[in-house]
């Protein structure tokens, strides 16, 4: 089971992307269906389907449905960062309504259910997860939003400045290992 | 503006850790190219793989300088060398203006993230605020008390306009030690103030044009007005709220 974290300017430039593998099992029917499913569906793009478990499942029960036809096929990570972009539309529209930080299940996009938090600042922090999983990771984004704050003091940082820092990388995997 | 205070600690005990660290090992074989091979230089103690002797930031907390202070007079001459190196390099009023605004908006991104984190994170469900005249209110409170150690002396809305708004500071800290000259009476160095004030708005969804405003009065000679000229759809979304 997979996770992708990414964190946006207000002008929507990436500035920090993680990708995460949780070692909890994934419970979605997805997966079994995706096991349960012949080789062949998986062989024409394999390579890119194995990368990410998650994602294959979703392509494949498109191409077995739709005869071959390629819908959400390649599951790239610009695929995944498409996902993660498209959502944005989502998230803005909420986020004028809603005077809350954290945005529960914002938006959907086949298995993936994306959840978003928003700064003070309009700093955006978007994850990707298949199952739903609210308090795990609203404890992450707290964990996100001091880190973020903390780098965001640092005077040669800017609003479009993409954090490059590895403690902040190492401290959000811990982060992500604890809580998702 | 607590933050600048904690970077000069942070550069100050590096210095002071590199120069205890140092010895004739740390140095790099090219130092011997140097008159004083044994002067602890601090390039060459920087370079060196102890990452973990020095502090980063993601180990300070975020609410150690909550109430720390800084001197007033540091920060006036901080200031004055701020305007006179900025003055050398614009070319009229507006100029110099609109670059303190620029810093200022440097300053105003952090302390809108910082202190609503320090007022929010530890709520169960943290708060953004998406209303323009709560978010105005926080400012003349929260935000002037963060950087100035007090309330700003007044909002007020334009009659004419529906779109602007003012802040009104009776006695502004960061100018008080600045006397314009005659010649360049136009000019208000709150425009440093009106910089923060335009980056929290940003921050905050509101985009408007702040700019600073002498509006002397007799009781209050240094009186200045903060004014927000708000962007027109801040205006329509304002109207669709309600």
């Amino acid at each position: 089971m997979s996770h992708h974290i990414f964190i946006l300017s207000p002008t929507d430039t990436p500035l920090y992307s993680l990708t995460h593998y949780s070692s909890k099992p994934a419970q979605s029917a997805g997966s079994a269906l995706s096991s349960n499913l012949p080789s062949w569906s998986t062989s024409a793009f394999a390579g890119t389907l194995t990368a990410l478990s998650g994602a294959s499942s979703a392509t494949q029960h498109h191409t077995s449905a739709g005869g071959g036809v390629r819908m959400g096929g390649g599951q790239d990570r610009h695929v995944i960062q498409m996902i993660a972009n498209a959502s944005l539309d989502a998230i803005e529209e909420v986020m004028r309504r809603e005077n809350v930080m954290y945005l529960k299940s914002v938006d959907k996009f086949n298995e993936w259910i994306v959840s978003a938090f928003v700064t003070a600042g309009n700093m955006k922090f978007i994850i990707l997860h298949e199952t739903k999983n609210d308090d795990g990771i609203k404890v992450f984004f707290n964990d996100l939003w001091e880190l973020y704050v903390k780098t965001a003091m640092n005077p040669f940082h800017t609003a479009h400045t993409p954090i490059r820092s590895t403690v902040f990388d190492s401290r959000v995997r811990a982060s992500a290992k604890k809580n998702l | 503006m607590a933050y600048t205070q904690g970077n000069q600690q942070n550069a100050r005990f590096s210095v002071l850790s590199s120069s205890s660290l140092s010895s004739v090992e740390h140095l790099s074989p090219n130092s011997s190219r140097f008159s004083l091979p044994n002067t602890p230089s601090i390039n060459t103690t920087l370079g060196t793989p102890r990452p973990n002797l020095r502090p980063n930031i993601y180990d300070r907390h975020l609410n150690k300088t909550r109430t720390a202070e800084v001197s007033a007079s540091s920060f006036a001459y901080l200031f004055s060398e701020v305007i006179q190196y900025t003055q050398k390099r614009v070319s009229g009023i507006n100029d110099l203006e609109r670059r303190l605004n620029t810093l200022g908006y440097r300053v105003g991104m952090r302390v809108l993230e910082l202190n609503v984190w320090r007022s929010e994170s530890t709520s169960k469900a943290p708060k953004r605020e998406i209303k323009f005249l709560p978010a105005l209110m926080s400012i003349h409170t929260q935000v002037w008390k963060a950087v100035f150690g007090k309330p700003a002396d007044a909002i007020e809305k334009s009659v004419e306009n529906d779109d602007e708004y003012m802040i009104v500071d009776n006695d502004p800290p960061i100018t008080r030690n600045i006397s314009i000259p005659r010649d360049m009476s136009q000019l208000s160095c709150s425009s440093f103030t009106a910089g923060i004030v335009e980056a929290v708005l940003d921050g905050l969804g509101f985009p408007a044009r702040v700019t600073a405003h002498n509006t002397p009065s007799d009781t209050h000679p240094g009186r200045t007005t903060i004014l927000i000229k708000l962007e027109r759809s801040v205006i329509e979304r304002e109207e669709l709220l309600k």
